[in-house]
């Protein structure tokens, strides 16, 4: 039991290593890369003596860039794992961490609004349509979903913006509160907030609860036509038992491990949603840093969103053998047998149930995470 | 030949997939004819600026009085162009190491699955855009690279699960016994099985890859140059067309060029879903 949170901590570990190790790569060794695009920079400014510009570029990447290759990037990752990302360019005087933990939680707190929501609504709809599979509804519903999840979520945004936003002033144009309201708990800051984040809000939802209807369908068609839900039917047991017991649980079992996936899908579209809104989280600031070329806050920011997006995966991870016990503790195979036959095991084995959802419905999520 | 004809009897019951295999038919015609028959001006012309819709101009004109029209057609080329690419690199690649890695099993296996789930955790489209806001190239080939960096590692994970349970298939041991070379026993003997999930696969690569592809125009972080939807956009948001009622047909037209399409794409692979999944005719 124990392993598993060890070997799911060190590959997250690992992650955080590798893509730190990518950021160098790109930073210092890229054709035209920052560094060099930099030290050009100041070079045509004029102005400045070498020692300068390299004192310059040692306190803005935090490397400097004349040692030996091994020494800059074993200097990048201990600064990077001691928190320090080096100083923004486009705002001289602030530390790349600290514009960005400022920004942070705006993104965590907009998101995670966003995929509760979309998750519960996927999963009612999706059930829906699983129970009553020829209704009038889930045709519909079924229409309705693959078109939404066929749309690119910064049309979403730009449309939300243009009629509720411009045409009619329902909903704020920018920003995450009213300037000048004091932060903290009292109800017209709350207010205002939630009210800037309703739209950002809006966009993650339209374009993500038709995914999770789908997948949910899916699953539980699947549960469904299983033998042990069957046995269970024939047994007797009260509806509301078999319902939650035997399908419910099951089916959630892909959701879940959607769930980590789709983490990273929504921080992709943070990019598109919090540039259209001028909502600044950490999205805002990645295309922000692009614009400005300000490539050590741009890095920063996508080191800083991978980070986010790895410790929440591990969140989910932790959290799965609530929803699937048998991932800690595997019983052995003799076992296993007898359970699937008694109508306990999901699908007979494998700790992961989504396997028979169908390719359509067990990839979209992964896939328009690109 | 059989394969056409079912899919054929396939798309006359379930009509969404035959207006989507239709539209994708016209976007196909326009991306590879649309640059002969129509062109769009480099000079500016302002007297022309934001024309409303004529039978000159049926979406009407942009803030340079170019056609808005023509400037979609044109620009359905280098959307489709690396949307194509970008799905065949990350295809191929997944593909490879799909099965390499579900068939030879072992230490590849290990640091393979480790690194494809390395990429499944990371976010996809944060690493695209750094890497493109860095490069800052607008050759298709260079930008379907990019975007098919983080496009593979999903793919690959699901066709070697399918390669580990073909592993111990009566013909593949008997395709051992025979000694055939590794490169006959991936090419012929594995990859006609998984040959269908990659086909239903491909056209999802291709929705993504053109989701991420018209991001990166949209938000100006590959080079705003020529003439492509994503550019379109950019611009038309750029010039205010929030707050001007005069150039919404110019920002919607793009953006309905690129639904009409992703739409038609999810459509038709549904048809491609039933082609290869009879199971799922039968429900």
């Amino acid at each position: 039991m124990i392993s598993y949170f060890v070997r799911r901590l060190v590959a997250a570990l690992v992650t955080i290593y590798a893509v730190i190790t990518a950021s160098f790569f790109l930073v210092r060794l890229m054709p035209g890369n920052p560094i060099e695009y930099l030290e050009a920079q100041m070079t045509l400014q004029g102005g400045m003596t070498p020692d300068e510009i390299l004192a310059r570029v040692r306190a803005i990447y935090g490397i400097l860039p004349t040692g030996p290759l091994w020494k800059q990037y074993l200097q990048y990752v201990g600064n990077a794992f001691q928190g320090n990302l080096g100083q923004s360019i486009s705002n001289p005087g602030h530390s790349v961490v600290g514009i960005i933990a400022g920004a942070l939680p705006w993104t965590i707190f907009v998101i995670s609004v966003a995929l509760l929501i979309s998750f519960v609504l996927g999963l009612v709809i999706g059930t829906i349509m699983a129970a009553f599979k020829d209704s009038l509804f889930a045709k519909v519903m079924t229409g309705i979903t693959s078109f939404l999840s066929a749309i690119p979520i910064y049309l979403v945004a730009i449309l939300l913006l243009y009629f509720f936003a411009d045409q009619h002033a329902w909903f704020p144009l920018s920003g995450t509160y009213t300037v000048g309201l004091k932060v903290g708990f009292n109800w017209p800051f709350v207010q205002s907030a939630l009210d800037h984040a309703v739209l950002p809000i809006a966009s993650y939802v339209i374009v993500g609860f038709g995914g999770w209807a789908l997948s949910m369908k899916g699953s539980v068609v699947t549960i469904l036509g299983a033998d042990y839900v069957r046995a269970a039917e024939s047994w007797g047991l009260p509806a509301g038992r078999v319902t939650r017991s035997y399908v419910g649980r099951n089916s959630m079992l892909p959701m879940v491990t959607n769930l980590a996936l789709s983490i990273g899908f929504l921080f992709g579209g943070s990019v598109f949603v919090e540039t259209y809104f001028a909502y600044p989280g950490i999205g805002y600031y990645l295309i922000g840093a692009i614009n400005s070329r300000d490539y050590s806050l741009m890095m920063g920011c996508f080191i800083l969103i991978t980070v986010a997006v790895v410790f929440a995966n591990l969140i989910v991870d932790f959290m799965y053998p609530l929803v699937d016990p048998r991932i800690v503790m595997p019983v052995s195979g003799k076992r296993r047998v007898v359970l699937g036959k008694a109508g306990q095991g999901a699908g007979g084995g494998g700790p992961r149930g989504g396997e028979a959802v169908g390719p359509l419905g067990a990839i979209s999520l992964v896939d328009r995470g690109v | 030949m059989e394969l056409l004809k079912s899919l054929w009897r396939i798309c006359v019951s379930d009509k969404p997939a035959l207006v989507g295999g239709a539209v994708l038919v016209i976007y196909l015609v326009a991306a590879l004819f649309g640059p002969v028959f129509v062109h769009v001006g480099k000079v500016a012309n302002p007297s022309l600026a934001y024309l409303t819709p004529s039978w000159r101009h049926p979406l009407g004109t942009d803030f340079l009085g170019q056609d808005v029209l023509s400037e979609v057609i044109v620009g359905t080329r280098p959307v489709i162009e690396v949307g194509l690419l970008a799905a065949i690199f990350a295809v191929f690649v997944g593909v490879v190491i799909g099965l390499a890695t579900g068939y030879l099993g072992g230490a590849i296996d290990m640091v393979l699955m480790r690194v494809a789930d390395g990429f499944l955790t990371i976010p996809g489209l944060p690493l695209v855009i750094a890497v493109a806001a860095i490069i800052r190239s607008s050759s298709p080939f260079i930008l379907a690279a990019i975007i098919a960096i983080t496009a593979w590692a999903g793919l690959a994970r699901a066709v070697r699960s399918q390669a580990l349970s073909l592993r111990t298939a009566d013909y593949i041991e008997a395709a051992k016994v025979q000694g055939l070379p590794l490169r006959n026993m991936i090419s012929r003997q594995l990859l006609p099985n998984v040959g269908p999930y990659v086909a239903i696969n491909f056209l999802l690569t291709v929705t993504g890859a053109i989701y991420a592809e018209v991001g990166l125009f949209v938000l100006g972080v590959a080079p705003v140059s020529g003439t492509n939807w994503g550019i379109m956009i950019n611009l038309a948001m750029g010039n205010g067309a929030l707050y001007t009622s005069k150039s919404l047909l110019y920002l919607v037209s793009p953006m309905a060029a690129i639904v009409f399409l992703q739409v038609a794409l999810v459509f038709f692979a549904r048809a491609l879903d039933q082609l290869f999944n009879p199971r799922l005719r039968a429900q």
